[in-house]
């Protein structure tokens, strides 16, 4: 019960952001759903950018989900082009996964963060092979909510800059001149 | 049916036709000019930042509905059908073919030389490069020579360039920025600033890389062109009793019933490489029953371009990947040939690459990789030395059967045959193949010798034919050719076709820049008959 308690009020108190409300709102992802996806990013996101900024990537990719279009033309490619549309949001998968993650957690022992690590790893590992992930996506492809966060906060431009420590800014406005010097460090 | 008169009818809206109709303006003011185009406007630049957002995001076409599902043909490159075509999402470079291009049977005694001299070509080069507003450096190489100056210096080269530079040029070979059609220095002719987005092949959020919708734009505004867009041409009329063009018969892609007569003094084919030379076969008549202005049988055949070879290469200097990355450098090196060795022509071009250090869901023994693990495992390769891409274009010429066909199993919505296109190269260029492979891969070893580099896997070649031209040949002789070196058919004096189609042979470089420039020169000769 106690726990049960503690989750509405973290429920309740993240529904209080602007961006979860809209979230919920547009899309099938449920607040608790929205938890559990913080709650997995505090594993699966690096713990150099904190828990602010594991939120905000989660805000993100909650935004990705909410701004997603079905039936849209991707780009056709060059070459040996082809047409082919986006499919139907991956919103009611990514729920069915993350109850999915989260009946796993609570069989074996209780929420997916207070696990111990080499459960985590183990639950996500069944989970993606279950869904014949081999790699992280170039971009969310729908296969698993937790691989999907991970590629769109990964393949980032951010995410970039942290792995390199240098100001790139890869597919962001940049003056010219800024580019023909060695990237500054990140500030610490 | 309505009929719709003008003095010069263009069929086609892509970079060619933009430039000629541009050029057409100037020339004879208030020429009445109308361009037909079969597929759609696209002017809502202002909406391109979130579809620059989106294209990175979901992967979107940036350039919605660009293309006609049921007007594609087998063997092309792209989809696109719109106004300003291709050139709506390319990448901007515009580097020069050379001189030897010209002369390929003179020289070498392969494939054919070109109807125009080397001097005249090279003086609608710089006209091309001003008004697309080139920014480039002049070759290092002496025979580049020009008669004009680039109005940009060229784009800087990013610091992971210049590390790439100093490294490519121990190999011997030198290399300088690719002249690129991008506002460097500031906003030009209606268009922003460059702001590096770095997506210029997909789209460009300030319209700093050119971009023919601009132009399209300025020049309706101006009353200098009327549009018909989402009009297919499906036919060209010939006079009775001449053979000059009477009319070309457009339908609306929304309103099939809707057909629209253009009559014209002049007829200008700027449908590229694929649906030009498709409409002169569609449009066979009886006195024309091999299709209009081919009484040569050459419409449709030596189709162009050229084929490529790829690596990847590993150093050990340090790079940091994103910073420019559609920005390269080209070497000009192999643009000559000795007469007295085995034939190979080809540009080198070097990029900054990620390839090989991307973050990764499993270490290499396959355990799954999580948060801190995985950027662990990530900054152990990428920061371990430098990935690096190389390409070659190289001189691939065509035979008389490199053709585009009427594809009978497929037909759009009106019943037409789609035209399907069949690259193949000719004897000589065939039985090189391998030693061409060969030599470019040389080139690449010889390249990674310094900062202890290596290739990953073997040098690849392409499977199509990049920057595809040819179908309407140029030439002096009507009984081996379609169009003159103006573009003007040999068989119907009021008909041109222009740019790609015209090409005998594909060089072994980005072709946006010669397309142009023979446009630029057609526009002159049209001016000179009106």
């Amino acid at each position: 019960m106690k726990r049960r308690a503690l989750l509405k009020l973290l429920i309740s108190s993240a529904a209080s952001l602007p961006l979860l409300r809209v979230t919920l709102r547009a899309q099938q992802l449920t607040a608790d759903d929205v938890f559990v996806l913080r709650d997995v990013a505090g594993t699966v996101l690096p713990s150099s950018i904190g828990r602010k900024g594991q939120d905000e990537a989660v805000d993100n990719f909650l935004r990705w989900i909410t701004d997603y279009k079905e039936n849209v033309a991707l780009s056709h490619g060059y070459g040996d082009p082809r047409l082919v549309k986006s499919g139907p949001t991956p919103a009611p998968g990514y729920a069915r996964q993350i109850a999915g993650l989260q009946q796993a957690a609570q069989s074996r022992g209780g929420r997916f963060g207070a696990l111990p690590p080499e459960v985590r790893r183990e639950l996500l590992d069944a989970a993606f092979k279950a869904a014949d992930l081999r790699n992280l996506p170039g971009r969310p492809d729908g296969k698993h909510v937790v691989a999907d966060l991970m590629a769109h906060y990964f393949r980032s431009s951010g995410a970039n800059d942290l792995c390199y420590n240098s100001r790139i800014g890869r597919n962001t406005y940049r003056a010219i001149r800024v580019t023909t010097v060695r990237p500054a460090p990140l500030s610490r | 049916m309505p009929i719709h008169e003008s003095d010069v009818c263009v069929i086609g809206g892509g970079i060619t036709a933009a430039m000629v109709i541009e050029r057409l303006a100037s020339l004879k003011p208030g020429l009445r000019i109308t361009v037909v185009e079969a597929g759609r406007s696209i002017f809502d630049r202002e909406n391109r930042g979130t579809y620059h957002r989106r294209a990175l995001e979901y992967g979107e076409h940036p350039w919605h509905d660009d293309y006609i599902e049921d007007q594609q043909a087998k063997g092309m490159i792209s989809m696109t059908m719109a106004v300003g075509g291709q050139a709506l999402h390319w990448g901007g470079a515009c580097n020069r073919f050379s001189e030897e291009d010209l002369r390929l049977k003179s020289l070498y005694g392969l494939a054919d030389d070109w109807a125009i001299d080397w001097p005249e070509l090279e003086k609608f080069y710089v006209q091309a490069e001003h008004r697309l507003n080139v920014a480039g450096d002049p070759s290092p190489y002496p025979e580049d020579r020009r008669s004009g100056p680039y109005r940009q210096p060229a784009m800087p080269l990013s610091y992971n360039l210049q590390v790439l530079k100093k490294w490519a040029e121990q190999s011997g070979l030198k290399f300088s920025p690719l002249p690129m059609a991008r506002n460097i220095t500031g906003p030009f002719d209606g268009r922003g600033a460059c702001g590096l987005y770095d997506t210029c092949g997909d789209v460009c959020p300030t319209g700093a890389r050119y971009s023919p919708d601009y132009t399209y734009q300025q020049l309706i505004a101006a009353k200098k062109v009327t549009l018909h867009d989402r009009m297919l041409v499906r036919k060209l009329v010939l006079s009775e009793g001449r053979d000059t063009i009477a009319a070309a018969h457009g339908y609306h892609q929304e309103r099939p019933n809707e057909v629209m007569e253009y009559r014209a003094r002049l007829f200008v084919l700027a449908s590229g490489q694929c649906w030009s030379p498709h409409l002169l076969l569609l449009s066979a008549n009886a006195r024309f029953p091999n299709g209009i202005a081919n009484r040569s049988g050459a419409v449709g055949r030596y189709m162009a371009g050229h084929k490529f070879i790829s690596a990847q290469a590993t150093i050990d200097d340090e790079t940091f990947p994103g910073q420019n990355m559609t920005h390269s450098l080209i070497s000009r090196e192999y643009f000559r040939c000795a007469t007295n060795t085995p034939f190979v022509r080809h540009d080198t071009r070097v990029w900054e690459s990620s390839a090989g250090k991307e973050p990764r869901l499993r270490s290499a023994e396959g355990r799954l990789l999580l948060g801190d693990e995985l950027l662990d495992e990530w900054r152990s390769r990428a920061l371990k030395g430098s990935s690096v891409r190389l390409r070659t274009y190289y001189d691939s010429h065509p035979s008389a059967d490199s053709r585009l066909t009427l594809d009978p199993a497929s037909k759009n919505r009106y019943g037409d045959p789609m035209p399907k296109i069949d690259h193949q190269l000719d004897v000589a260029a065939t039985a090189r193949e391998g030693a061409t492979l060969a030599h470019c891969t040389g080139v690449f070893e010889r390249m990674v010798k310094a900062s202890n580099g290596r290739l990953i896997g073997k040098p690849s070649v392409s499977t199509y034919w990049d920057h595809p031209a040819g179908g309407c040949r140029m030439g002096t002789d009507p009984a081996s050719s379609v169009v003159d070196s103006y573009g003007r058919t040999h068989d119907h004096e009021n008909l041109f076709v222009i740019g790609a189609p015209t090409l005998p042979t594909g060089g072994c470089t980005n072709g946006t820049l010669t397309f142009v420039a023979l446009s630029l020169r057609s526009a002159d000769r049209m001016s000179e008959l009106m």
